[in-house]
Order: structure tokens, then C-alpha cells, then sequence
């Protein structure tokens, strides 16, 4: 029996806007989820349900079993942080942290230990008595992890907790939790909008857009098999090129051709493309680092654009009209100069239409 | 050549200087409030005959309508915050649940608190007297014939024909009508402005509906009530003119009243003066008394956390 | 289920509320538009009527018409007897708001004194006749209303500019103890406005200003710079210096950002200061009351009207005239009110 159960789970608006469609989703005792997807694609409001602080429309949630869509928050036996921290500013640090343990009626000795056994995780021993205003914002989102792992939560809900952290912190601020996560084994559920930072904390990822969701897989399944157009273009920084091409059979072989290549095609998806799609259009997908450049290719091309980054840099250029992004290792590439690319058989072929990966 | 650099950069200085800016503000306070309320506080502690005394103030206290002024002024004062108070704070929560028509609403109730006092007194002067409006109302409606039945009215009623705390009773019900929603205004503002994830928060950590209330939301939106609250009482303490445009000079007084009258009706006689002075600083007096015993009693923190 | 239940609850509570609040005005608004002859109705109408019903009898044994009205139980009482055409004009013009010429009454009257019988008329009043009247009726009424005016703006400069450079001070510059200067026009605020009228008034007798509007101003200031400079440091300090540092760096002068960049963007919390300013001028009794003479304020001059139990419909449409100002205010700013006191 899995942990936590979405069945079906749907959220409508004064019967006019629906926000969450058709959700499925189990979730294992100890796995650190992740909910990615743009503004507005209903990740919030999934974990909100979860949560309880939003109504389910239709559908069940089921917590080790029990169904939980009837019961209030604090029955529910989970703990969440607030994109915004939400830490009370008329409490200090401490009282902060052990709001929830004296409403459970714990002894002032038991909740003094546990409040300065989470302080001390998060690093805020010497915080607890000042006030939310008196500290800085990552100060504050510690408060706000060391309060919702002093309740040993079943399930451990966050609303995009690092996004108003600034760039560094919240690197360091990913390790932390992940941190956490392992030593507090919890089960976790990570709303993010943040594609690296998903890629980086989860073990599974659910990738969501306008209200549904688009695939759910491993960090490895999402990037390298991705389901949908749309999660191969969310997906990786920089993310994946795509080619329209058109698929032609010459004396029975079967080429992908596109202004500026034509390349011979054997993969595992011939069958599907000699079934449905001879003489259409299909969307080639290549990721930036799967391009071979001057090491014998098949397109001409111009580095238009360099962009170091250190141990790679990222080439700007066009093919046939269309630009491209690749990710390679030779650093002495100069602005302007003539390359030559390539690529083997990583790429993916989605349907124009449905946006889905043909197999 | 280096004195006048120096020269310069010190007036540049003083002219830039951001001081300079308050300097206006400063001085019109100096001339137009400090200046008057120390030569009133010297006047009333002061006799005609420039020896420091407290003779004024024993006229005060021997003024035949002090004791009334005095008991109707607190009467009104506390009374009237009381019912403010909490109709201002249901309406509030009422009008924040955002329903259909809540800005139509919110306008309809500010309307009594920009109107002004003297089309206020005509309004409810025309409402009181017999053959007013609120007996009209009531005859019209047929509730007049109601409410004799249950014996809560006899006849029609002559409004204005009472005296004595009834009189402070109808006053205070003409104050709330037209102030409750300066007060409802400003509770309104803190709910809105209020941070839904600190009660949601506070939900998912352990809390019923009232407990998060009472935990989280009050002491949140608090200061700005408190703030609220002591101007309506100070206000109230102030109270006169209402009183005066229904009932007339003498009959129904209040501390302010008392002031207003020796210093507008007998301006000719010399104790007049002193009495308006003396009623003046004892309101006063008044005033800070009961504004630091309400902010004790409030328990307000300074500094607290903002 | 019970939200249902909630829901009505709602309702019928804000129908209740908005009732108890529209019903007196409605009141209000009717005895303004009442005629000298409607002002002893009883009871009174909630709704101004736009017409009478009238009828004429022709009195032949006295030779005279007699001129009837139906009253609000429906019972037609007798206004007035005359036979003559032009003093029922008179009559009809000042006491019933109906504006009609001699020639079109002896036309009409005429009907009834072929008929014999009594003829009924329905005539429309002039609607804005009370308010007319009312500058005629209150002697200085005109002048009270441009003392109003006068007051109100001057306040409004003095407030604004004193209030605006401390506002500006406040959220822009670095000066210290800014927390002290916040408490002390707190203070300031709060403290006892009447408490003071006495020896205000010697100090203005002083100064010549006794009697004046810019004795009035002066006073009204005195809270209003308050105000303003706390409403104009928060617009200040939501106004990001980035805007004015962006204009700086593409050419302007100091004064130049200011004009065109800092200004229009505080122009709406500029304007919202303003009215309040205004509307406690244009509002006040009790200080002008205390110190003026003959200099009356429109406020001023409602307030000493009430008592006179004739003319209380022109008293009314005064105070509808009154009113309307701060309704308007109320009605533009009702969306930023819950802000301005953030």
C-alpha cells in the first residue's frame, strides 16, 4: 500500500475554472517528491489540497490508507513552509517553533528539548529569542524548516521555499534540506517552479502544466525521456533545440529531412514513423550537450555567439533559420568561426499535433 | 582662496541640508500649538490677580452642571466606544468575506462618516421631533402599531422630550450611526491587509478556526485597532456639538460643551474665561488620563514587533 | 447545507444595514425638495414627490375659488381661498413649488368655475426651487459658501506644502530620529483639538486673524500637516528611488526627475491628501464657531439655522449642498481608503 494516494483528484472554481484535472499520484513512505511546472500549472493547488487549506472538487486522497479529504489541517498529521515562510511576527523564534508542541500539550521540558533539537539541525540556536523582523529572509525560512520538523510530520509539505532566497543561499539552501529530508526520514513533497532545483532534490519528479499532469518519472526519465514537447523545453538549461522535419522513404530507407540535413533514420520509432507519419512533419528534439562539434558532422554551421561558462561553453547559432544551443567542451572556440555538427541517436521525436514522443 | 571654498561647501551644506525641510513644520507647530497650550496652562493655574493658584479650577468644580458634564462625558466616552467597537468589527468581517455588491456596500457605509456635523444635527433633529421623520417611519411601516402591541412603546413618542443619561443614550445611538464606520474602515484595513498564511499556517500546526484567531490573527491586526479605538475615545471625551444641535446649550452637558459655552455664549463676563480655561485643561487632563490607563489596560508592548 | 443559511444571514444583515443608513438620508433629501406646505405633512414622505394633487372649487355664493390639496392619508384639505388669479400664482409659487403663470391659472381655474363641480389638477413643483431659495432665504449664504471654499483651499496649501516637504523628509533623506518625529506628530494628531480653541482664539485676536479664513486654515492645519506627512512619506517611500535614480542617470537635473518623474507618481496620494484637507474645512463647526464672528463658514451657517422649525426644508437643502462634496470624495477614494491607512 503506497504512503500517499491521489485518486483521480480534480479542483474546480465557481464551477467555471479548473485548476487541477485528472491527478493520479502515489507516493512511497521516505520518497522526496518534487511538483515542477510553470506559474499557474496547479502544483500549488494540488499541495494545498493535500494540505487541506484547499477543498478537492472530486477525487480522494488516502494517507497511509485513510481517506483525508474530510479532515481539517491539523488532523491530517502533516507540516508545511509557506513560499512567503509565514513565521508569526508577534512570536519570537522559540515561541515560533514550539507553537504547535504546546497545542499538543507536550511538557515544557519535553517541547524545550525538541525546540532546541530542530534549532540546532537548522543552525538558529542563537535566534530563538529575537523576533521574525530583527532577522534576515534565510534566517527566516530556517525558523520555518526547524517549526515544521519539530512536529515529526508524516508527510512534509513545501511551497517553493527557496524562491525568495537569493541565488547562492538557495543552492546551499537545497543541500540543507535534502539534508534534512535524510536524516528526519521524511516524506516529502517539493513544490518548485525551478527545474534545476527538482532535478537536483527529487527522486521523482511530477511535471505539471495548466492543471494536469505531464509526465511523472525519475529526475533521469524526465530529462532523457521526456513524454512531452513541453517537458523536453522545460526541462535542462539551456533547454532542448527542435527541428520540424519532414519524414521521406527513398529505396526502402527512411530519412529525416530538414533544409539543412538529411539524416538516415533506423531507431527504435521507425515503425511508429512508417506507420502514421511518411511525407508529414515530426519534431526532432536534441539537447544542447548531445551535439558532436568538429568531430566529422553533417551540418555547416557559424558560431554566432559564444557564452563561456567555465568548464563548457554554450554556442549560439542557426540551422536553417532556426536557433540552436549546444553545449560543448572546446574552450578555444572563437566567435565567427565555421563548425562542424553532429549527432548520433540521442533525440527524441515528438508529434507535432499532440506534442506527444512518438515510440 | 581656501576660505572661500570652505565658505562655500558650509552654505552648501546648510541649503542642501535635509533639516531644512522640517524647518516650516517645526516652526508652525512652535507659533500655532506649543505656544498656545503653555499660555493655556499658565492661564488656568494662574489668578486674576497674576498669583499661581488654583482658584479656577475650584470654580470649576462648583459650576452647578460640572458634575452632570463630567458623569455624561465618561458615560457617552466609554459606552459609545463599547457598541462601536463591536458593531465597527462584525461589519468588518461581514464586508471582507468579498460578496457580491461589497463595494457598493462599503460606499453606502462611509456615506454617515463624511457627512458633515451641522447637516448631521438637521438630519436627525428632523427625525426626532414629533411629527419627524422616525415617527413617520414608524407609521408608515406599521411597525408603530407593533410595537405598541408589545407594549415596548405606549404612543407615538416625543424623541426629544428626554433628559439625563436617556438623553446620552439617544446621543450615543446618533454617534454610532454616524462614526461606526470610521472605526469599521480601519479594522477592515488590517484584515486585509493581513497575511492569510499566517492563520493557514497556524491551521496546519495544531490550530481549531478560533484558536488560529485567537493566536494569530488578533495579535497581528491589533495595533492598528488599538490606534483606532483611542482616537474614537478621546474623541468621545470631546463630545458636544451632537449634544448641542439636538438638545440645546445647558440641558444635556458635557465637559466640552461646558468650554464651548462659556467661551461663545458669555464672553463678557471675566469668569466665563477663566471657567472655559480651567474646563479646558482639566478635559485635558482627562483626555491623558484615560488614553494611558486604555493603552495599559490594552497591554500594549512597545516596540513589540514592528 | 448551512451555507445557505450563512448566506441569507449575509443578506438580510447588509439590506439591514444599508436601510438604516439610506432611509435617513432619503429623508433628508425628501425635506429638501419639500414645499413650505409639504414641511407640516405627516407623516412625512420617504420619497421627494414630484407634483401635487390639487383641486379648485369655484365658491359661487362667495365668488371665490378654493384652492385644495390631497394629503398624504388622501384627504383633500384647503389651502387657500382668493378670487383673484395672480395672488394664487403668488401663493402657489411660494408655498407649493409650482412655478405657473397668472394667464395659464385662469385658464385652468376657469374649467371649474364652468363645471361647478371641483376640477382636479396635477402640477409639477420646480424641482430646484429650495435650493435656489436657500441663498436668498439665509442672508450670507453665498458669502458663507466662498468662505467655505476659501478656507478649504487655503488649508489645503498650507498642509500640503508643510506636510508634503516633512513627508518627503521623512521617507527620502537621512535625518536622524526619525521614530521621534513620527511619535510627536502622533501626538500631535491625537491631542485634544477643542482643548486649545480658548486660548487659540486669544493667540488669533493677536494676530489679527480672529474672524478670518486664514485664521480658520491656520487651525484646520494643525492636524492635517499631521496627516499629510504620514501619507505622503508611506507614497514616498513605495515610490522606488530606483525611478528617480534611473532619471538622474539618463540626463535630468534633480528638479527635472522631481517634476516629471517623482511628482506624477505621487499624484494620486497628493490628491487624496488634498481632499481630506478639504473636507475638514469644508466639514467643520465646531472651530469656526469658535472663531469667527461674522465670517460664517457654509457649515457654520447650516448649523445656526437649525431650530427654525419653518424653514426647514431650505436648512435642508443647505445641508444637501452640504454634503455633497464629501459624498463625492467618499465615492473616488472608497477603493483606497483601506490602503491610505495601512
Amino acid at each position: 500500500m503506497s504512503y500517499l494516494k491521489l485518486e483521480n483528484v480534480k479542483k474546480v472554481y465557481n464551477n467555471k475554472v479548473t485548476a487541477v484535472d485528472n491527478f493520479n499520484l502515489e507516493i512511497e513512505k521516505g520518497e522526496f517528491i518534487a511538483f515542477l511546472g510553470p506559474s499557474g500549472c496547479g502544483k500549488t493547488t494540488t499541495l494545498r489540497m493535500i494540505a487541506g487549506l484547499e477543498s478537492v472538487t472530486h477525487g480522494d486522497i488516502r494517507l497511509e490508507g485513510k481517506s483525508i479529504v474530510d479532515l481539517e489541517p491539523r488532523e491530517r498529521g502533516i507540516s508545511m513552509i509557506f513560499q512567503s515562510y509565514a513565521v508569526w511576527p508577534h512570536m519570537t523564534v522559540y515561541e515560533n517553533v514550539a507553537y504547535a508542541l504546546k497545542l499538543r500539550k507536550m511538557s515544557k521540558a519535553d517541547i524545550d528539548k525538541l525546540v532546541r533539537d530542530v534549532s540546532k539541525t537548522t543552525d538558529i540556536s542563537q535566534y530563538l529569542d529575537r523576533y521574525p523582523s530583527q532577522l534576515s529572509g534565510g534566517q527566516r525560512q530556517r525558523v520555518a524548516v526547524a517549526r515544521a520538523i519539530a512536529v515529526r510530520p508524516k508527510l512534509f509539505l513545501m511551497d517553493e521555499p527557496l524562491s525568495n532566497l537569493d541565488a547562492k543561499l538557495r543552492v546551499s539552501m537545497r543541500t540543507d534540506l535534502k539534508k534534512i529530508h535524510q536524516d528526519v526520514k521524511s516524506t516529502s513533497i517539493f513544490v518548485t517552479h525551478d527545474q534545476s532545483e527538482a532535478l537536483s532534490l527529487a527522486d521523482r519528479i511530477v511535471v505539471m502544466n495548466q492543471g494536469v499532469i505531464e509526465q511523472i518519472g525519475s529526475p533521469k526519465d524526465i530529462y532523457h525521456e521526456s513524454e512531452t514537447m513541453f517537458i523536453a523545453k522545460f526541462i535542462g538549461s539551456p533547454p532542448s533545440n527542435f527541428f520540424r522535419v519532414e519524414v521521406k522513404i527513398e529505396d526502402g530507407k527512411l530519412y529525416l529531412v530538414h533544409n539543412s540535413f538529411s539524416l538516415e533514420f533506423n531507431g527504435n520509432e521507425r515503425e511508429s514513423l512508417v506507420d502514421k507519419y511518411v511525407n508529414k512533419t515530426v519534431v526532432l528534439s536534441i539537447r544542447p550537450e548531445n551535439f558532436t562539434v568538429n568531430k566529422g558532422g553533417f551540418i555547416k554551421a557559424e558560431a554566432k555567439i559564444i557564452e563561456p561558462q567555465g568548464s563548457h561553453v554554450i554556442i549560439n547559432t542557426d540551422i536553417g533559420g532556426e536557433e540552436i544551443k549546444i553545449v560543448s567542451d572546446l574552450l578555444e572556440l572563437e566567435t565567427g568561426e565555421n563548425i562542424l555538427l553532429g549527432f548520433a541517436d540521442k533525440f527524441l521525436l515528438f508529434d507535432p499535433e499532440t506534442e506527444k514522443r512518438i515510440k | 582662496m581656501e576660505d572661500k571654498l570652505l565658505e562655500k561647501s558650509y552654505k552648501e551644506k546648510i541649503i542642501r541640508s535635509p533639516y531644512l525641510l522640517l524647518v516650516p513644520a517645526f516652526l508652525f507647530y512652535l507659533i500655532f500649538w506649543f505656544v498656545p497650550v503653555v499660555s493655556s496652562l499658565y492661564e488656568s493655574f494662574t489668578s486674576s490677580s497674576g498669583q499661581i493658584s488654583l482658584n479656577n479650577f475650584i470654580l470649576v468644580f462648583q459650576d452647578s452642571l460640572f458634575l452632570d458634564a463630567f458623569i455624561n462625558t465618561l458615560v457617552f466616552a466609554l459606552l459609545s466606544l463599547i457598541l462601536q467597537f463591536a458593531l465597527a468589527l462584525s461589519i468588518a468581517v461581514l464586508v471582507n468575506q468579498n460578496f457580491r455588491g461589497s463595494k457598493l456596500f462599503l460606499f453606502i457605509v462611509l456615506i454617515p462618516m463624511a457627512l458633515p456635523p451641522s447637516a448631521i444635527g438637521i438630519l436627525w433633529n428632523t427625525g426626532l421631533v414629533e411629527s419627524g421623520w422616525i415617527n413617520s417611519f414608524l407609521v408608515t411601516t406599521g411597525l408603530q402599531g407593533l410595537l405598541e402591541f408589545l407594549g415596548i412603546l405606549e404612543s407615538i413618542r416625543l424623541w426629544k422630550a428626554v433628559s439625563g443619561l436617556e438623553a446620552v443614550m439617544t446621543l450615543i445611538l446618533i454617534d454610532t450611526w454616524t462614526v461606526m464606520p470610521s472605526i469599521m474602515i480601519i479594522i477592515l484595513a488590517g484584515l486585509q491587509n493581513f497575511n492569510e498564511e499566517y492563520r493557514e499556517a497556524a491551521q496546519i500546526f495544531g490550530a481549531t478556526r478560533w484558536q488560529a484567531f485567537k493566536d494569530v490573527v488578533i495579535p497581528i491586526i491589533k495595533p492598528s485597532i488599538i490606534t483606532a479605538l483611542l482616537l474614537r475615545l478621546i474623541s468621545g471625551l470631546q463630545v458636544w456639538l451632537i449634544g448641542v444641535m439636538i438638545f440645546g446649550f445647558n440641558n444635556v452637558p458635557f465637559l466640552v460643551e461646558r468650554i464651548v459655552y462659556y467661551t461663545d455664549k458669555v464672553r463678557t463676563a471675566t469668569n466665563s474665561y477663566k471657567l472655559a480655561n480651567a474646563y479646558s485643561i482639566f478635559t485635558l487632563a482627562l483626555v491623558f488620563t484615560v488614553a494611558f490607563l486604555f493603552l495599559r489596560v490594552t497591554g500594549e508592548k512597545k516596540g513589540g514587533y514592528n | 447545507m448551512d451555507n445557505i443559511w450563512k448566506r441569507t444571514l449575509l443578506y438580510l444583515l447588509i439590506v439591514f444595514i444599508s436601510l438604516s443608513i439610506l432611509i435617513p438620508l432619503s429623508y433628508l433629501v425628501t425635506i429638501s425638495f419639500s414645499s413650505q406646505v409639504e414641511v407640516n405633512d405627516y407623516p412625512k414622505k420617504i420619497l421627494p414627490s414630484l407634483y401635487h394633487n390639487l383641486a379648485v372649487e369655484w365658491d359661487s355664493e362667495n365668488q371665490n375659488y378654493i384652492l385644495m390639496r390631497k394629503n398624504n392619508e388622501g384627504i383633500y384639505r384647503e389651502l387657500y381661498i382668493s378670487s383673484k388669479y395672480d395672488k394664487f400664482r403668488d401663493y402657489m409659487k411660494s408655498q407649493l413649488n409650482v412655478d405657473l403663470s397668472t394667464e395659464r391659472i385662469e385658464e385652468d381655474f376657469l374649467q371649474a368655475k364652468n363645471t361647478g363641480e371641483p376640477t382636479e389638477f396635477k402640477y409639477y413643483k420646480s424641482f430646484l426651487n429650495n435650493y435656489i431659495k436657500f441663498f436668498t432665504v439665509f442672508s450670507g449664504a453665498e458669502r458663507a459658501l466662498v468662505n467655505s471654499i476659501k478656507a478649504a483651499l487655503i488649508t489645503i496649501i498650507i498642509s500640503m506644502s508643510i506636510g508634503g516637504a516633512v513627508g518627503y523628509a521623512l521617507a527620502r533623506t537621512a535625518i536622524k530620529r526619525k521614530e521621534t518625529i513620527r511619535l510627536a506628530s502622533l501626538i500631535v494628531r491625537m491631542f485634544p483639538m477643542v482643548s486649545i480653541s480658548v486660548p487659540m482664539a486669544v493667540l488669533l485676536v493677536g494676530y489679527g486673524l480672529f474672524d478670518s479664513m486664514l485664521g480658520l486654515a491656520i487651525v484646520y492645519s494643525i492636524p492635517n500637516i499631521g496627516l499629510t506627512a504620514a501619507i505622503t512619506r508611506s507614497i514616498f517611500m513605495g515610490v522606488s528611488k530606483e525611478y528617480e535614480e534611473a532619471s538622474l542617470v539618463f540626463g535630468a537635473t534633480g528638479a527635472q526627475t522631481f517634476r516629471k518623474i517623482t511628482l506624477p507618481l505621487v499624484l494620486p496620494a497628493f490628491a487624496a491628501s488634498s481632499m481630506y484637507a478639504f473636507i475638514t474645512a469644508w466639514n467643520d463647526t465646531a472651530v469656526s464657531l469658535l472663531l469667527t464672528n461674522k465670517n460664517e463658514t457654509l457649515a457654520l451657517l447650516i448649523y445656526k439655522s437649525i431650530g427654525g422649525a419653518s424653514s426647514i426644508h431650505y436648512a435642508a437643502s443647505g445641508a444637501i449642498v452640504l454634503i455633497l462634496p464629501a459624498l463625492v470624495f467618499t465615492f473616488l477614494l472608497k477603493n483606497y481608503i483601506t490602503q491610505m491607512w495601512g
